[in-house]
This record gives C-alpha cells, sequence and structure tokens, in this order.
C-alpha cells in the first residue's frame, strides 16, 4: 500500500465511502436487489440457488448487460421454478 | 492511490457507453419485470414492500467499505487480532460485528512485500458483501472477469497501479463459496495513527487489490 496522498484526517473514518460511486445506478437496480434478497431469506434455502442461477443469466446475457438486469433474470427463473412466474416474464 | 478513482473512470466511461445505451432503450420493460416480481412477491405474502426497503437502505447507507477498512486497520494494530483474521477470516470479521449473507466463508489473504494478491469473480460477481458492500461497476465488467486472471499486471496497470516485477501477484477467484478480501501492506509513516484514522486510508480498491 503506498503513503497516502493528502492528510487522512479530510474524511471521517465513519462516512461510508464508495470511491464517488452509487451503489446503484438506477433505482430499479436497488429494487431488483433488494427483492432478491428479501425472496432468498424468506424463502429460507439460502444463497446458492440464486447464484446459480445469477452465473447462468450472467453467461446467457450479452456482455454490457446491466449486472443488475442479470439479477431480474435470475430471480425470474427462479420463481417460475417454483411455479411464480410474474406475468409477462420473459 | 489518487489516481485510480481517475483511471476506473476511464475505463468506466468506456463501459458506461456500453451500459447506457444498452438499457437507455427498454428502462421501462426492465422496471415493469422488478414491478410485476415485486407485485407477486408481496401477493403471495412472501415478502413485503418494506423489508425490500430497508434491504435496499442498508446497503446504500450502512454495509459498505468502511467495514473492511476498520477490520483492516484493527489487523495493523493488533497482531493477535490479524492472526486471527488469517486462519479464520469470518470468525475475526464476525468479532466486529460484520457478517451475514455472502458473508459465510470470508478468506482474508495478506499482502506482503513478497506478495500481492487481487480479487475477482470470474463467473459472476461473487464479492465480500459484509464488508466491502456491493461490487463497483467495473468489478461486475466482463472486461475485469475475463482478464484479471490471464493478465492481472495489465489489468492494475491500466488502473494506476504497477506491481515491481519482484512481487508476485497471486489472483483469488471467488467463484466456489468462498468470498476473498486483501490485507493492504500497512503503508509507512503511519506508525503513530489509531484505528478510525489508519481505516480512512483503507479504500475498498485496496481489499480488492487493484491498488497496491
Amino acid at each position: 500500500m503506498t503513503a497516502p496522498a493528502r492528510p487522512p484526517t479530510d474524511l471521517p473514518a465513519d462516512v461510508p465511502r464508495r470511491n464517488g460511486e452509487l451503489v446503484f445506478e438506477a433505482p430499479w437496480e436497488g429494487r431488483a436487489f433488494g427483492l432478491a434478497a428479501a425472496y432468498v431469506d424468506a424463502s429460507g434455502a439460502g444463497w446458492g440457488a440464486f447464484r446459480d442461477r445469477l452465473i447462468a443469466a450472467v453467461a446467457d446475457l450479452p456482455d454490457g448487460t446491466s449486472y443488475y438486469e442479470a439479477w431480474v433474470t435470475a430471480l425470474e427463473r427462479l420463481l417460475a421454478e417454483v411455479g411464480l412466474a410474474p406475468p409477462g416474464a420473459g | 492511490m489518487t489516481t485510480t478513482g481517475e483511471a476506473h473512470d476511464a475505463d468506466e466511461a468506456h463501459d458506461a457507453g456500453d451500459t447506457r445505451g444498452h438499457h437507455a432503450a427498454p428502462p421501462s420493460t426492465i422496471e415493469r419485470r422488478v414491478a410485476a416480481i415485486e407485485s407477486l412477491l408481496v401477493e403471495k405474502g412472501l415478502i413485503t414492500s418494506d423489508t425490500v426497503d430497508a434491504v435496499v437502505a442498508a446497503y446504500e447507507h450502512d454495509i459498505g467499505p468502511r467495514n473492511g477498512a476498520r477490520v483492516v486497520a484493527r489487523a495493523w494494530l493488533d497482531d493477535d487480532y490479524r492472526r486471527r483474521l488469517l486462519a479464520d477470516g469470518t470468525a475475526a470479521i464476525g468479532e466486529l460485528g460484520y457478517g451475514g449473507a455472502e458473508g459465510e466463508h470470508l478468506v482474508v489473504v495478506e499482502n506482503t512485500p513478497e506478495v500481492h494478491n487481487l480479487v475477482v469473480c470470474t463467473l459472476c460477481s461473487c464479492y465480500p458483501w459484509p464488508v466491502l458492500g456491493l461490487p463497483p461497476r467495473w468489478y461486475k465488467s466482463f472486461a475485469y472477469r475475463a482478464r484479471a486472471v490471464r493478465e492481472p499486471r495489465s489489468v492494475m496497470a491500466e488502473l494506476g497501479t504497477t506491481v515491481p516485477d519482484d512481487v508476485a501477484v497471486r489472483v483469488w477467484d471467488s467463484s466456489a463459496e468462498v468470498r476473498y478480501m486483501v490485507l493492504p501492506l500497512r503503508p509507512p509513516g503511519t506508525e503513530g495513527m489509531g484505528q478510525d484514522e489508519l481505516a480512512g486510508l483503507v479504500t475498498r480498491d485496496h481489499m480488492i487489490g487493484v491498488v497496491r
């Protein structure tokens, strides 16, 4: 790790710093993330099943697709497999 | 370490063109898909919208790289803690109150004068949420996932960090159940600093390893 280029005290350690980036770039991205997290938690099945579908969705969708679109696709597929297909999912 | 943000931005400006171009056209479609999932899950009584709000707010405001920075600062100050952290990352990080989703199997890898560590997830974008929050856009990019394993030194150089030839680079692929986090080297000239001050030096990029 290189020496700090400026005095470190200009930022309190408690400020949640994200290197200037937004966590979510659009509200739907946060919603997609929150829905998956809430569903995984509620289903009690753990993240493994969702992660497998996320890996598949990331591989299926073209490069440059929003990462959270892969989340939406993965969640739709997971729900469809348990008989919970939202209208218009595809 | 100050130039990397710009380097990422330059890299992202390229990606952003793709990404925004890609979902500038169908945003209403994706928003409708997300809304349809929410309606369905709420209707079935599986979740409430309040739960989703709380999860989103937590990751936007509370769970982020500051958590990991505190872990690093503690390890720099407390050698016993450092040893526990390297031996069992999940347990030692749990001592500071961090854990939960995607933090079940945290492994901390230590940079030394001889070794530099870099973390990637080649298959999706696995990431140690409890200590770093959600991953930045470039970490999720195909370019980073594809190239970090193959040519880590070039990737790091493009992001503004040159690793000397006599320092070995180890790449850790988080694609299994394990989530990796890098324990960076304590910078020189920080001997008198306390935990909060030290934590203020540590960035997300140090803990991913794209910055040394």
